[in-house]
């Protein structure tokens, strides 16, 4: 640009000449910016007004002392509601309950579904119709999932799993009751390990062939195929599942509320805010400062995950 | 007029709820129109998205008079929207749209729709633990000058124990669509084959002794509710806890929330016995069970008793029921006191919000009146069985509905009579009266929290000094 | 390559023919509680409350029960005709705005590029229960309460980073020199999208597209929430069969079938191409 300019202007002293340039160079600059920006800008507004507007007013609520029933005027309490989640224990329970919930749920549906996916990788009789009866609980929704599990699955008396186990002469189990966790992880893995496969199935189909075959002319076996070529170029893959699994995952609501009702072994943060709040206790103080703790650890979290451990934001600096 | 919209120029264009959406502008969808007589049309339609524009600009006619009325799941209540065009809106004018939610889904909208004022339904249909507090709470238009100016009503046939549960401070707050009490269900083929008679007055002991004798691996002693839930195993262990003599807290002098009484001796005698007797005599996966998952198991023959609402007889005793004519009903067991069978009623109200509220009244005054308990019975295809129990003393009086449910209307009469709804244990409680639960609003959160540590000792998670223990921590923390 | 090459290739297709069968297996009980349902909402309610058995009358009763319609109440076919308009504005709008947001995250990034990445993805932390009352108390104050307006916003806000976070993936896999080339022959953002970046990315879009019609057809939270009236979703008529005081598994199921039926149609026949989309880069 300011190459073609020819140097040799006779008038104008350097001084003012740089002057000119350093100001076209900000303006160019300024410009440049913009236009990088502005193709962002719409799905920023949208994003920041519809979702932190609400949030603006968790943050105040938490800091109030508010409950709908008994109708209580909003009393500006502070940190106090804070402060109480230090000793609640039944906030703490919740908590672990989430993290657990949340860890096995996201790693058992990626494991399963990257062993499916190398099952569906090769060719067979069928392929694409297993697929799709694959993909099927990820598409059903929720609610009627949790449903379907409960009293047409698990249940100890019209349940299939022990209406199969009494005809080979075991006793009934009562999943939901003894294992209300385990029943529910159960389920979650069930929804998302169809959409853990679909992930895992691109990574695989995206594999260069030409290295696979080399490996297979040198002769390495196919677990040194899978160790050493696959799965790090499966990386990636395995990285997003766990990524957006655990954004949903640790969400997880109508399932719990359908299949256990809450409880102490089943009920995590999502659930117990709900229980606070509309679900009965109406104290939208406390359930509000629940959900604010839950976003700030989620954001240490997901920082350390993201920024830390993963590749899933590398990418080029713009120069 | 109300405010329900449901965005009736259905194929918005993209364009324009691009600009809605990003201004957030609420006026371009529309100015209120109500959710009337065309709207069937337009839902026909709908997929023809050619008459968008035509559609827009037009307008529903003024004067046509509708209101929301928001409705819980439940066969009774589903059938009332089938009666409604021909016997209401026909005689009326007045379109009634429903919205039919779930009990949980149902609490949370209407609790705060008429505490908050959102101004969605013109008519809401609650519970009796909701309707004396929210007319506490100024949230309810008492029904007195209507049921009095309005002939068709008769306020005098409600059943007094349901209206006065209703009530407070001497008005009337909402009208009872369906009441229910409790009582013990048993099937007396059963306990004839077993050489015992169950009494019809019985107490706890004697239906755990019968329970645990009758009960088999083929067949459970007693179905018990064990889901958590203030309304689910709440309902039914605080029947138990009222007649064991204990409650969840004492009241201050004032009626407010006093020391939480879940450490006292009786509190922890009635967990242990309805723990224990669950364990040896229920059913299978207790923990998980309630009305429905035990009258299931009923009609399946799985279970020999069942303690529950008497509306589950009419299921019972219903014609496409397996165990129809096998079956015998005792009131509410007891151990301390006379009576323990719980109280309970969905009724209809007017939150103070509505704008129209002649037009709701009309509607409760039809739908809960002795006229349509008649033609429910003559047009419904369950039949005089079908028709919503519980709420007047004329039905208990009509002789097609005594021929149809001769087997436990009676029963059924004495049980919401006995009910104690004043005095339900053997200590003074806070709030206003209650049954099966505490008539203050915070028991929703206690009742189900606790219950959720109950079922989990249950179901052998917990231990039952673990669960009680837990509880008064959560029953403390609303002490006062 | 000696002698043994027959017993290899034998073994080998023996293998094979187990994986095939192993996978088989792996379908059938992943489909099965799908299928468990379709055939409840063909029974009687009775027997499906009851032992499992194989063997029934199957009856279209329930099917028939669900779809009727009852005026005043929320019937089969407004609540296809509610989730489908809102379903697919939201989706469209999601699109709109992720696609030249990626744009700006990928191809010419802006200097906080990983921030707002991460701004995108950081709103989906905070639980949407605790956001309810909040968001209630907006609708209502804009009067938006039972309006589907009030849906296709909140879902294009659902939705709308795992779109930009997907497509910026998408993005990352265009070559940086059909850009640079296309910049050369002048064409601006709006050219350079459509004639390079988009048949490119097409595949990614679908995949993408379709995630959030999947999320957005089966949210149940916000709809009964905020929209339970009579403008209101599929969920909200499915869930409306469920009865606290007597037996509703049989209609649950023949709703559920009814509710599921298009976007399982729509994931089978997208599966493919979701799975093309995906791998074109998922990540980078």
């Amino acid at each position: 640009m300011t190459d073609t300019q020819p140097d040799t202007a006779p008038d104008a002293g350097p001084d003012t000449r740089d002057e000119e340039r350093a100001e076209e160079r900000r303006h160019l600059e300024r410009r440049e910016k913009w236009i990088r920006r502005l193709p962002l800008l719409p799905a920023l507004l949208f994003t920041i007004v519809i979702t932190q507007v609400p949030f603006v007013f968790s943050l105040f609520y938490s800091l109030t002392d508010w409950k709908i029933i008994p109708p209580t005027p909003r009393t500006f309490i502070g940190f106090d509601n804070f402060t109480d989640l230090v000793d609640n224990q039944f906030f703490r329970d919740a908590a672990w309950v989430s993290v657990v919930m949340t860890a096995s749920a996201v790693l058992l549906s990626l494991i399963l579904g990257t062993g499916i996916a190398l099952l569906l990788d090769r060719k067979f009789f069928g392929q694409g119709f297993v697929r799709t009866l694959l993909i099927t609980p990820f598409l059903v929704m929720p609610v009627v999932a949790g449903l379907v599990w409960k009293n047409q699955v698990f249940s100890s008396q019209y349940g299939v799993i022990n209406w199969l186990l009494n005809l080979v002469g075991i006793d009934n189990v009562e999943f939901v009751t003894r294992y209300p966790l385990w029943s529910i992880v159960i389920v979650l893995v069930w929804e998302w390990t169809p959409f853990m496969m679909l992930i895992i199935l691109a990574g695989l189909q995206g594999q260069p062939t030409d290295v696979l075959e080399a490996a297979r002319v040198d002769g390495a076996t196919n677990r040194a195929i899978f160790f050493q070529i696959t799965l790090p170029h499966l990386k990636p893959y395995l990285e997003l599942g766990t990524l957006l699994g655990s954004i949903y995952l640790i969400q997880v609501f109508d399932q719990i509320e359908v299949i256990t009702g809450g409880g102490p072994d089943s009920s995590n943060i999502p659930f117990f805010v709900f229980q606070r709040s509309i679900g009965g206790g109406w104290d939208f103080g406390a359930a509000s400062a629940m959900s604010i703790v839950v976003v700030i650890a989620s954001i240490v979290l997901a920082n350390l995950g993201l920024r830390v451990l993963s590749g899933l934001l590398e990418g080029e600096d713009p120069a | 007029m109300n405010h329900s919209r449901p965005f009736r120029r259905r194929p918005v264009s993209i364009g324009a709820a691009t600009v809605v959406a990003f201004s957030l502008v609420a006026a371009a969808c529309g100015s209120d129109d109500d959710s009337s007589s065309d709207d069937a049309a337009a839902s026909d339609d709908s997929s023809a998205a050619s008459d968008d524009s035509s559609e827009a600009s037009e307008d529903a006619p003024e004067g046509d008079r509708s209101i929301n009325v928001a409705i819980v799941g439940n066969p009774q209540l589903e059938s009332i929207a089938e009666l409604t065009p021909e016997l209401f809106t026909a005689e009326t004018g007045i379109e009634v749209n429903y919205t039919v939610l779930e009990e949980q889904a149902l609490r949370e909208i209407t609790t705060r729709d008429v505490g908050a004022g959102g101004e969605q339904f013109d008519v809401v249909q609650i519970g009796m633990f909701e309707a004396p507090q929210f007319g506490a709470n100024g949230w309810l238009v008492p029904l007195d000058d209507f049921a009095a100016d309005d002939p068709d009503y008769n306020p005098d046939d409600l059943i007094p124990a349901v209206a006065d549960g209703l009530s407070y401070d001497g008005s009337l707050y909402a009208s009872p669509f369906y009441a229910e009490s409790s009582f013990v269900m048993y099937r007396q083929d059963v306990l004839d084959e077993a050489g015992l008679t169950m009494p019809d007055e019985p107490t706890w002991d004697e239906v755990a002794e019968i329970a645990r004798a009758v009960d088999s691996d083929e067949m459970a002693g007693i179905c018990l509710r064990g889901k958590p839930g203030w309304g689910d195993l709440g309902a039914s262990f605080t029947t138990v806890l009222n007649t064991f003599g204990g409650t969840w807290w004492a009241a201050n002098e004032d009626g407010t929330i006093g020391e939480a009484q879940v450490d006292q001796p009786e509190f922890a005698e009635a967990l242990n016995f309805y723990v224990d007797l669950v364990n040896d005599a229920g059913e299978d996966d207790a923990a998980n069970s309630s009305f429905n998952e035990c009258l299931a198991l009923y009609q399946d023959g799985k279970v020999a008793m069942w303690y529950d609402a008497t509306v589950a007889a009419g299921l019972l005793e219903a014609d496409d029921s397996p165990v129809q004519g096998l079956n015998s009903f005792a009131l509410a067991p007891t151990k301390e006191t006379d009576a323990s069978g719980w109280l309970w009623a969905w009724a209809l109200a007017i939150p103070v919000s509505t704008t129209d509220q002649d037009a709701a009244w009309d509607f409760i005054s039809w739908a809960t009146s002795e006229e349509y308990i008649n033609s429910a019975g003559e047009m419904l295809p369950g039949g005089w069985a079908a028709v919503p129990p519980g709420t007047r003393t004329s039905t208990y009086e009509n002789e097609d509905y005594l021929a149809a449910a001769e087997s436990f209307a009676p029963k059924t009469l004495d049980a919401m009579n006995a009910a104690p709804i004043d005095n339900p244990g053997t200590t003074p409680r806070p709030g206003l009266p209650g049954v099966q639960y505490v008539g203050v609003p915070e028991f929703q959160d206690v009742g189900t929290r606790c219950t959720e540590q109950f079922s989990s000792a249950i179901a052998g998670n917990t231990s039952v000094d673990d669960a009680l223990s837990a509880c008064q921590d959560i029953a403390s923390e609303y002490s006062s | 390559m000696s002698s043994d090459t027959g017993l290899v290739v034998g073994q080998k297709r023996w293998t094979s023919w187990a994986l095939g069968l192993l996978a088989w297996a792996v379908g059938l009980l992943f489909f099965f509680p799908i299928f468990w349902m379709v055939l409840n909402g063909f029974k009687e309610e009775i027997d499906a409350n009851s032992s499992p058995q194989l063997f029934f009358d199957p009856t279209l009763d329930r099917y028939r029960d669900v779809t009727s319609e009852t005026p005043g109440l929320l019937g089969f076919k407004e609540a296809f005709a509610n989730s489908f308009w809102i379903v697919l504005i939201s989706t469209i709008l999601v699109m709109i705005l992720a696609v030249p947001a990626a744009y700006s995250l990928a191809i010419r990034p802006v200097r906080k590029w990983r921030d707002v990445l991460f701004f995108f993805i950081s709103t989906k932390f905070l639980p949407i229960v605790g956001a309810i009352l909040p968001l209630w108390i907006i609708a209502r104050d804009l009067d938006l309460l039972n309006t589907r307006t009030v849906l296709i916003i909140l879902y294009t806000a659902m939705n709308l980073p795992l779109a930009v976070w997907m497509l910026r993936s998408f993005f990352m896999e265009v070559p940086r020199e059909l850009i640079e080339a296309a910049q050369i022959d002048g064409a601006g953002l709006r050219g350079q999208l459509t004639s390079v970046v988009m048949p490119i990315v097409a595949p990614g879009l679908a995949a993408t597209a379709l995630l959030c019609v999947i999320f957005a057809w089966n949210e149940f939270f916000l709809a009964v929430q905020l929209n339970p009236v009579d403008g209101s979703t599929m969920p909200i008529w499915v869930t409306s069969n469920v009865s606290t005081r007597g037996n509703f598994l049989a209609k649950l199921s023949a709703a559920s079938t009814l509710a599921t039926l298009p976007v399982v149609l729509a994931g089978w026949v997208a599966q493919k191409r979701m799975i093309r989309g995906l791998a074109m880069g998922a990540i980078k």
